[in-house]
């Protein structure tokens, strides 16, 4: 904590133990001395605050708060106070305080540099950028100091960045910002490198590109030294900006070629072909480690120009024979495939076989064994054979073998594998194998059968195989994201919690690649493992609005300038993120479904989570899919990669699947406030006005789940493939075809009927009562239905052969969320009925003669449905534990491995491993559900009148 | 073909390939990356291959008092993913950091490097660097691995003309010893 030096002031003596106590986490300690110290000093007012910090840090917030409104409200302009409150209520999350704080101070103390300072920062932080311009600008005033100016510059150029209206900021903020720049060029007060870079800024972003080159060709562009290569840099970009070609030709040669002074410019395609064929003949008579660039340079432009139809192509030679001699100088790199990959549409089909042949001559392989494979001599020729194996299947060439062929594939690929492992016997745990790559091309071909033939055997053997390598290079994160895809497709969550952790995944990554772990979590019924998922990435986004705030008043001080818009938007982009929304949204799922009327009330949960159903903060026309769709490596040819297409269909698919999602919780919400008796405090008038203004929220939120409901039967209608290392479907296509988002729907539907009977009372009902008779009978029908589609063996042993049906779990988890959404209208209907029941027993008490009178339809009716909801619960209950003993009852030991596949005794290990996860897992999943289950069907028995 | 830039916010979401799958050691969360930016952004520098592949990135800072002859370059982070090795990366990234620092007017440039890592020990050492001196226990243990020692290795500037910068402490220092 800060302003702790001066030992000279007594009251710093006297906070000193308080500060020392807050700096331990003694938060205690820290009150009570704080206490001692105002017994004898009452006007002190730091100690107030800093015993405010304590009961904020112990969870009183209230009691902290309250306290340091009461030194607020004195507008202290003691540092130490100022500095404490800032502190405080930055812990409190309430930046705008500060701000106030230092508005008084300021006033107070006009000439502060120090409070200027602090004001500047405090509206840095909240973004108010109008007020940053005038803070920066009185600052200056105060103290004239360059840096100030340009805080007030940069501020208008913010506020032409913010602005709604591109007009406002093209006619105003950024003329502005240039007029006071110019100003100081004029007087010739320039100083900084930071100012120049700032007036670039603002050049360009009003379109006055020749002007920004003359500045940066000028004297002033003399500054701009401490990026390499900035002038040119900021050249070349205006340049194309104004598609001054020549100039642009003509610096890039200088920049390419670094020992030239002025370089020829180059106008016609000849040239430019010629000056590619030069740079790789200079290169080729080189002594020192050949660079890949001019080769490179040459496939490239073949491209560009068969784009435009240049027949001047031919000039630069055949791209078979180019690629072979790539080939040939780069192969033994392991970059050699990712560079060729790009141009190999430069390539006719039917030369595909004719360049693999070819590639093969160009690598040194041993003497042909007693497998019929021969094996590189060391590390640099296997490198060369593993880029023509991954070149063969970027060609489709794989592809294009029959079950037979892949096998024997298989096999040739494994046995490259086993042998390549002796290069790495020194490698530390940390460093991958060289043959790592030829265990995951296996991998891919098993994959490849399974996906064709659908024999599940083959999934089993690649993840043996996986598991094997995994074994050798621990630290392969490609191993381990495929074998966690594969587990989530099996349905087998507990491995994937595992392996996700060892891949020690950071900050962004969270966002990146957090969809692999959060997309099946909860949809497997790992509800703990589910909610631990969310939380990794939840924290991540919520501490990201905090790290990003001090680092954008850090560019101010440091005058990065051009970096304060880049971190805007990267908070922009992780706020607007769609797997924020996700988590957000599906934590608070999960914590009703697994709580909601078990640990607590529904209402109070929705009151806990802060949820107002009306409140809708999901940015959905700016959603940003920051998703690494293409984490996974992949060889597959162009036409079975991911396209943009895909990326599209896999964004619109999950945003209205999130829509779905967040309808339903707000919809919860908005059931739960139903239930809340209106508060004495209100007046007869607005209670009457809150009832029906929750209930119009409810019809609103029912009828856009109902279009959005229809969107997404469009949608699933698509049916939309993605590629097997690509985007895992939402759960949408799923919730739809279980009936669960129907069932759902009907059930708070049934919520806004009930309400409707409340107003109206027993009797003059009777039509009312029978159409909520009638759904109760159609909601037990569409929950047996949905328990129907979950019945079947989730793991069995055929013909010696285990079998998956991981789908079923997935509707056992639909129909254990549609149970409880039930449930809960269920709870509201009870709330609903039971006073009415007791008015009516009133009313029989008095009439003692109509005691003959039946009991109203909706109450038997609600009886006979709370019976029947018991019994469907009961059932599947049933279900769970008739599952749980199945599967323990499956001995997996019992399977022979390994027949005709041409398995290892130790593959076979690996594989049987992986098949246990794969049981434990299950089990996991349908105890916790049953667990649920169970809980719930407790829950009803209060239901009962 | 490589295209060296500055490194942006928006490399953070690319960084799949290079940062975490590598196990690279150190645990930097964002702040550090951002504080890195704000201050001495052009010492953050990443390499981006033809098909848009991050291949590594340098990430170092400028510190060190100019009286007492310390003002230098660091090195705080060189890294290349695995298929981009063996290209001569990392000592492109390192010259451009180097000539930065000369730029700067530094007198040297330093970094740390596990004792452990023969690789990267081996690789400076090609570059010009030589052990200054080691400190103890520089690297807190993780991961179920002991603490280890760093050597912290330098190279002279032009600055330094009489390369006094770089004269060996025979003596290990602790990490509350350096600056």
């Amino acid at each position: 904590m800060a302003a702790r030096g001066h030992v000279q002031d007594p009251n710093d003596r006297r906070l000193r133990p308080i500060y020392d106590y807050l700096d331990n986490g003694n938060n205690k300690m820290a009150i009570q001395q704080a206490d001692k110290l105002l017994k004898k000093h009452k006007d002190l007012h730091c100690a107030k605050v800093l015993k405010a910090i304590g009961l904020q840090r112990t969870g009183k917030q209230d009691e902290a708060f309250s306290l340091a409104q009461e030194v607020a409200t004195l507008e202290p302009t003691d540092d130490n106070s100022l500095q404490a409150l800032t502190i405080l209520y930055r812990e409190m999350h309430r930046p705008e305080l500060v701000t106030k704080l230092y508005e008084a101070a300021v006033k107070k103390v006009p000439l502060s540099e120090e409070y200027h300072s602090h004001l500047f920062m405090a509206y840095a932080r909240v973004g108010e950028y109008k007020k940053m311009q005038q803070a920066g600008m009185a600052l200056y005033k105060t103290v004239p100091k360059n840096p100030y100016y340009f805080w007030s510059v940069m501020s208008l150029v913010m506020q032409a960045i913010s602005a709604q209206d591109e007009k406002l900021a093209q006619t105003m903020f950024l003329p502005l910002a240039e007029r006071m720049v110019e100003k100081m060029v004029k007087e010739e007060k320039i100083e900084a490198e930071a100012e120049v870079q700032l007036y670039f800024m603002i050049l360009e972003r009003l379109g006055k590109y020749v002007e920004a080159l003359d500045m940066v060709r000028g004297p002033l562009g003399e500054k701009l030294t401490s990026e390499l290569q900035s002038r040119e840099n900021k050249c070349m970009m205006m340049y194309q900006r104004l598609q001054l070609w020549p100039e642009c030709n003509a610096l890039s040669y200088k920049l390419l070629l670094k020992n030239c002074v002025e370089g020829p410019v180059h106008t016609t395609v000849a040239e430019a072909v010629k000056f590619v064929v030069d740079r790789m003949e200079e290169e080729d008579k080189k002594d020192s480690r050949p660079l890949r660039g001019p080769y490179m340079a040459c496939l490239e432009l073949i491209h560009r120009l068969r784009q435009r139809g240049c027949p001047d192509e031919e000039e630069l030679g055949d791209p078979l024979e180019l690629m072979l001699q790539f080939f040939g100088k780069f192969g033994d790199k392991p970059c050699c495939i990712t560079d060729l990959k790009i141009y190999l549409h430069l390539l006719p089909p039917e030369q595909h076989t004719q360049f693999e042949n070819r590639l093969g001559e160009l690598v040194p392989l041993g003497e042909v064994g007693e497998d019929g494979f021969g094996f590189p001599g060391d590390t640099k020729a296997l490198q060369r054979h593993l880029c023509v194996c991954q070149l063969s299947r970027v060609l489709g060439l794989q592809h294009t073998l029959d079950t037979e062929g892949k096998l024997c594939l298989i096999t040739e690929l494994k046995a490259h594998y086993h042998y390549g492992l002796q290069f790495g016997k020194s490698c530390l745990k940390t460093e991958l194998q060289f043959s790592d790559t030829y265990c995951l091309m296996v991998a891919h071909v098993y994959i490849d059968l399974w996906t064709e033939t659908g024999d599940e055997n083959m999934l089993w053997q690649c993840l043996g195989v996986l598991e094997e390598g995994l074994s050798y290079s621990p630290s392969n994160a490609q191993f381990k994201l495929l074998l966690l895809l594969l587990f989530c497709r099996l349905g087998a969550f507990q491995p994937v919690v595992d392996l996700y952790s060892s891949l020690d995944a950071k900050h962004v990554q969270h966002d990146t690649i957090g969809y692999l772990l959060t997309r099946y979590a909860g949809s497997l019924g790992q509800f703990a493992a589910a909610s631990q998922s969310y939380n990794f990435s939840l924290r991540f986004f919520h501490s990201n609005q905090k790290d990003t705030s001090e680092y954008i008043i850090q560019a101010y001080k440091y005058g990065a300038f051009e970096k304060i818009p880049e971190f805007i938007a990267f908070r922009t982009r992780l706020n607007q993120s769609l797997h924020f929304a996700q988590v957000r949204t599906e934590r608070m799922l999960l914590d009703l479904y697994t709580e909601a009327d078990i640990t607590s009330s529904l209402e109070e949960s929705v009151k806990a989570m802060g949820l107002c159903p009306e409140e809708d903060d999901i940015p959905w026309d700016n959603m940003r899919d920051n998703r690494d769709l293409t984490v996974l490596f992949s060889w597959d040819p162009k036409d079975r990669e991911l396209t943009e297409e895909h990326r599209r269909l896999s964004l619109e698919e999950e945003s209205v699947w999130l829509k779905v999602r967040s309808l339903t919780l707000r919809l919860l919400a908005s059931l739960a406030l139903l239930g809340h008796a209106p508060s004495k405090r209100n007046s007869d008038k607005t209670n009457e006005n809150g009832v029906s203004a929750k209930s119009s929220t409810l019809q609103t939120l029912l009828s856009q789940l109902d279009l959005t409901l229809q969107t997404a039967a469009q949608i699933t209608e698509k049916q939309t493939q993605y590629p097997f290392l690509g985007p895992p479907s939402s759960r949408l296509a799923s919730a739809l075809s279980s009936g669960s988002c129907h069932c759902q729907a009907s059930a708070l539907q049934l919520s806004l009927t009930l309400q409707e009977l409340e107003t109206t009372g027993l009797d003059d009902s009777s039509e009312l009562q029978t159409q909520i008779c009638n759904s109760f009978k159609s909601l037990i029908v569409q929950l047996q239905e949905l328990l129907s589609r979950c019945k079947g063996d989730v793991l069995e042993m055929k013909d010696s052969r285990l079998m998956t049906q991981p789908s079923l779990l997935e509707t056992l988890v639909f129909f254990v969320e549609t149970v409880c959404v039930v449930l809960w209208v269920a709870s509201y209907s009870a709330s609903v009925l039971r006073p009415l029941k007791s008015s009516l027993q009133k009313k029989k008490k008095k009439k003692t003669k109509d005691s003959s009178t039946a009991m109203p339809v909706v109450l038997s009716g609600f009886q006979e449905w709370t019976g029947s909801l018991q019994g469907i619960v009961t059932q599947a209950l049933d279900h769970v534990k008739g599952q749980e003993a199945s599967l323990t009852a499956l001995k997996l030991a019992a399977l022979t491995l390994g027949v005709g596949h041409a398995q290892t005794q130790e593959e076979c290990g690996f594989t049987r491993a992986a098949m246990d996860k794969v049981q434990t897992s299950y089990l996991g999943s349908l105890q916790e559900l049953g667990d649920l289950l169970r809980k719930r069907a407790d829950s009803l028995k209060s239901l009962k009148f | 073909m490589t295209t060296l830039r500055a490194f942006t916010c928006d490399d953070l979401f690319k960084f799949n390939n290079i940062q975490a799958f590598l196990n690279f050691l150190s645990q930097y969360g964002i702040p550090f990356y951002l504080q890195y930016l704000a201050h001495w952004p052009e010492y953050f520098i990443v390499a981006e291959a033809p098909g848009g592949e991050l291949m590594g990135y340098i990430m170092g800072k400028a510190e060190g008092s100019v009286a007492r002859e310390e003002w230098h370059g660091h090195v705080t982070a060189l890294s290349v993913a695995p298929e981009f090795r063996r290209l001569g990366l990392a000592a492109k990234l390192m010259e451009m950091l180097e000539e930065i620092s000369e730029r700067k007017g530094g007198f040297f440039v330093d970094l740390f490097v596990r004792v452990s890592n023969q690789v990267a020990v081996n690789m400076y050492k090609q570059l010009g660097y030589s052990v200054y001196r080691t400190v103890i226990e520089y690297y807190s243990a993780s991961n179920g691995e002991p603490d280890e020692d760093a050597y912290d290795m330098r190279k002279a500037l032009s600055r330094d003309t009489e390369r006094k910068s770089i004269i060996p402490i025979p003596h290990p220092v602790r990490p509350e010893d350096i600056e």
